[in-house]
C-alpha cells in the first residue's frame, strides 16, 4: 500500500508544474530560430461567413528584450507595398512605423494601445507579437486536462501591461513538446472574447514553428485564419535587416 | 561580344524580382456653388502605374500618372489632360550606404493636413485644386546609415514647372480678367515657365540628417539645410498692352534655408512639429516691384487616438496649427498673399474615425479655420473598399473665403458678372472609384 501510494506521489509529481515553469518550457520549445522568413495568408470570416484574403511577406528578428519585426502588405491591391515595421519592448511600449507607399511616407505609429484590430481581423497587434515570458504574472500550478482526447496543461496568465486588452489567458499547452494548442483571451470586463486553436507546427531546424492560428471572436462570430507559407528560419537576418531604412526599399 | 552581353542582360534581368502596382480610377466632382462662368464639374479617369525591379542590391523604378477631364474632348477645355512620368530611378545599396540617381517623389514632414517642409518636389495643380499630387524631380543623392540615424547629400538638377489647368476649371486661382493702369481691363492666362537670374537648371543643394531616438519619449527627428531655389515662389507678370493681355509667371529666386521635422510618441499621443527658417539670398526687386523678405514658418500637430472608442473601431482627434510670417514688413515686401501663401494664422482641428472592418473603411473630417484672413474650409471624407479591389472615395468640401482680403480661395470664387460682390462660398462634392492592380 504504501509503494501504491508512493508511485501515485512521484506520478503527481512527474506532472506538477508551476503555471510560470510551463511558460517558460513553451517559451524555450518555440525560441532559438534566430530569424525567420515566411509568407503569411490571413482569412477574414464574417459572421454570415463571407470571406476575405489577405496576403503578407513578414520578417522576424529574435532579440532578448523584444522581437523585431517587419510585414509587408501584398493584398489587397490597394494597400500593396505598405510595410510595418515594429521593435518589440517588453519593459515599454513598442516602436512601430508605417510606410505607405502611395505617398512615398514612413509614419510614426502610437502603440501604447495593442488591443486595436490588425487588418480588421480578429488578431489584435498583441496577438501577433511572439510570447514574451515578461510581459505575464502567473501563481499557482497549471492543471492537468483533457482537451480532443488528449492529455494538456491548463494554465493561467495575467498580462502586466495595463494597456492590453485582456484581463487573463488560459492556454492549453502538451505536456511533451510544450506547444500551445488553443488560447482563451478574456477582455477587459473579464468575459470570454476569443479563442485562439494553434496547428499545423512543424520542425524547422530542430525548432518548432507554428503553421496555423485560428482566431474566433465569441461575441461578434467572426473568425479570422492565419496560415504561415514557405517559412524558413536562421537565415542569417541581422539588426540592419529591420533598420526603419528597409520600409523604403 | 554584344549577343553575349545581351544574353548577360537578360539573364540578369530574369533573376530579379519584378513587382508592379497601379490602378485605373474616375473621379466625378460637382461643384454646388461657384463663379459664373466656370465648370459645374469635373469628370476625370486617372491611372497609375509602379513598376520596381531589384536585383541584389539594385534597385529600379518607374512611375506613370495619367488623367483625361471630359472637358479636353470639348471646346472648353480646361487642360487637365496629360501623362506625367513621376519616378525613373536606380539606386544602390552597399553595407551602409546608398546612391541614387533619376527622377522621385520624396515625403518630408510629420504634419497631416498641410506639410510645410514638404518642398522638395513641386506640386501639380492640375490634379485636384484641393489636394494637389505631387510630380517627380530629377535630383541624385549618397546616403549614409548609421545605426538609429542617416546623413544624406541631395542634389536636384532643375526646378520643375508649376503647372496648373487653365479657365474655366473651377481651382483656377487667377482671376479672369484685370484691370492694368493705363492699359485697361486684360485678360489673364497662366505660363508655367519659369522666370530666373540664373538658369533653371543651376542645382539646389540639401544636406539631411534624420533619425529616431531610443528614449522613454521616442522623437523621430531631421534636419535639412538648403541651398538653391526656393519652394515658395513670386510671381512675375508680362503686359501686352495691344492684345490686352497679362501673362503671369512664377520667378523663382535663391535661397539658405533650414528645415525640420519631428515627432515625438507619449503614449497614445504624437506630437509633432514642423518648422523652417528662410534666407533668401537674391532679395532684390522682382518684376512686380516688390522685393521677397527671409520669412519663418512653422507648425504644430497633436494626434491622440482612443482604440476601441466603439466596438473595433478606433478615433484618432488631430489639431494642428500653423504660422507665417516674414522678418521684414516695409511696404516694398511682396506679402504671404502675392506669394499663394495660403497657411499664415491657421488652425486644423478634426478626426479620423477607423472602423478597423476587412474593407479598411474611415472617415477623416475637419476644419481649417484661417484666423488670419476670416476664412473657414469644411471637410468630410469616407473610403472604403469593394470586393478586395476596388477603393471607393467620397468627400464633401465646403470652403468660405476671405471676404476682405485677396486669398487663393477668394480669387477662386471671383465672380465676373459682380466683380464688386463677396467672393462665392466653394461647395463640392467628390466620388472617386478606382480598380486597383
Amino acid at each position: 500500500m504504501k509503494k501504491l501510494l508512493l508511485s501515485m506521489v512521484m506520478v503527481a509529481n512527474v506532472w506538477a508544474i508551476s503555471n510560470f515553469e510551463l511558460a517558460q518550457k513553451s517559451d524555450a520549445a518555440l525560441s532559438g530560430y534566430h530569424d525567420a522568413k515566411a509568407e503569411m495568408v490571413m482569412t477574414l470570416i464574417n459572421a454570415n461567413g463571407q470571406e476575405r484574403q489577405r496576403t503578407m511577406k513578414s520578417m522576424v528578428l529574435e532579440k532578448k528584450g523584444g522581437d523585431k519585426s517587419l510585414m509587408e502588405f501584398l493584398t489587397p491591391a490597394d494597400v500593396k507595398g505598405t510595410k510595418f515595421l515594429s521593435y518589440e519592448h517588453a519593459d515599454k511600449d513598442d516602436d512601430q512605423w508605417l510606410y505607405l507607399p502611395a505617398l512615398k511616407r514612413v509614419k510614426r505609429i502610437a502603440s501604447k494601445n495593442k488591443s486595436g484590430s490588425f487588418m480588421g481581423s480578429e488578431f489584435s497587434y498583441e496577438d501577433l507579437t511572439a510570447f514574451n515570458i515578461d510581459k505575464y504574472s502567473y501563481s499557482g500550478d497549471a492543471e492537468e486536462v483533457t482537451l480532443d482526447g488528449k492529455k494538456m496543461y491548463k494554465s493561467e496568465r495575467i498580462p502586466k501591461s495595463k494597456n492590453s486588452g485582456y484581463t487573463k489567458q488560459v492556454s492549453w499547452v502538451t505536456p511533451d513538446t510544450y506547444l500551445t494548442m488553443k488560447v482563451d483571451y478574456y477582455d477587459r470586463k473579464k468575459e470570454l472574447l476569443k479563442t485562439a486553436t494553434f496547428a499545423d507546427y512543424k520542425k524547422l531546424d530542430g525548432v518548432w514553428r507554428i503553421g496555423k492560428i485560428t482566431m474566433l471572436n465569441h461575441q461578434n462570430d467572426k473568425k479570422t485564419i492565419l496560415v504561415w507559407k514557405n517559412e524558413t528560419i536562421k537565415n542569417g537576418l541581422s539588426d540592419r535587416d529591420f533598420n526603419k531604412r528597409v520600409l523604403k526599399r | 561580344m554584344r549577343p553575349l552581353l545581351g544574353l548577360l542582360l537578360l539573364s540578369s534581368l530574369l533573376y530579379g524580382e519584378f513587382e508592379y502596382r497601379g490602378y485605373v480610377g474616375a473621379d466625378a466632382q460637382a461643384y454646388l456653388s461657384k463663379p459664373d462662368g466656370k465648370h459645374p464639374g469635373n469628370f476625370t479617369l486617372q491611372q497609375q502605374l509602379e513598376l520596381k525591379y531589384s536585383v541584389g542590391n539594385f534597385e529600379a523604378a518607374v512611375n506613370l500618372y495619367a488623367q483625361e477631364d471630359s472637358y479636353d474632348l470639348s471646346d472648353e477645355k480646361n487642360e487637365r489632360t496629360f501623362v506625367r512620368l513621376d519616378e525613373l530611378y536606380g539606386k544602390y545599396y552597399f553595407e551602409n550606404d546608398m546612391i541614387f540617381g533619376g527622377k522621385n517623389i520624396r515625403f518630408w514632414g510629420a504634419l497631416e493636413v498641410n506639410n510645410l517642409v514638404d518642398t522638395f518636389n513641386t506640386k501639380d495643380f492640375r490634379t485636384d485644386g484641393l489636394d494637389p499630387q505631387k510630380q517627380g524631380t530629377w535630383n541624385t543623392s549618397y546616403t549614409h546609415y548609421f545605426d538609429n540615424s542617416n546623413l544624406s547629400l541631395i542634389v536636384k538638377f532643375y526646378e520643375a514647372k508649376q503647372e496648373m489647368a487653365a479657365y474655366p476649371y473651377v481651382y483656377y486661382f487667377f482671376p479672369e480678367q484685370i484691370p492694368i493702369a493705363g492699359v485697361g481691363v486684360t485678360d489673364v492666362s497662366y505660363d508655367a515657365n519659369r522666370e530666373s537670374k540664373e538658369s533653371v537648371y543651376r542645382p539646389t543643394l540639401y544636406l539631411s540628417y534624420s533619425g529616431s531616438t531610443e528614449s522613454d519619449y521616442p522623437v523621430d527627428y531631421a534636419i535639412i539645410l538648403q541651398h538653391g531655389y526656393d519652394s515658395q515662389r513670386a510671381f512675375a507678370m508680362e503686359i501686352d498692352p495691344f492684345a490686352k493681355h497679362t501673362t503671369f509667371r512664377e520667378e523663382l529666386y535663391l535661397v539658405n534655408k533650414v528645415l525640420t521635422y519631428n515627432t515625438m510618441v507619449v503614449g497614445s499621443t504624437l506630437l509633432k512639429f514642423e518648422g523652417l527658417v528662410t534666407d533668401v539670398i537674391d532679395d532684390n526687386v522682382t518684376s512686380v516691384g516688390k522685393r521677397v523678405a527671409d520669412y519663418y514658418q512653422f507648425g504644430l500637430g497633436v494626434e491622440y487616438t482612443l482604440s476601441g472608442f466603439i466596438a473595433e473601431a478606433d478615433l484618432g482627434l488631430l489639431t494642428e496649427y500653423y504660422y507665417y510670417n516674414t522678418f521684414d514688413h516695409s511696404a516694398e515686401i511682396a506679402d504671404d498673399l502675392a506669394l499663394f501663401q495660403v497657411f499664415q494664422n491657421d488652425l486644423f482641428v478634426g478626426f479620423r474615425y477607423t472602423f478597423n472592418d476587412s474593407a479598411d473603411s474611415s472617415i477623416i473630417a475637419g476644419a481649417i479655420i484661417d484666423m488670419e484672413y476670416q476664412e473657414q474650409s469644411y471637410s468630410f471624407k469616407y473610403e472604403t473598399r469593394l470586393f478586395d479591389v476596388l477603393s471607393l472615395k467620397a468627400d464633401y468640401a465646403y470652403i468660405n473665403p476671405s471676404k476682405s482680403e485677396p486669398t487663393a480661395y477668394a480669387l477662386m470664387g471671383l465672380n465676373p458678372n459682380n466683380p464688386n460682390g463677396d467672393p462665392i462660398a466653394h461647395q463640392r462634392i467628390d466620388l472617386n472609384l478606382a480598380y486597383h492592380f
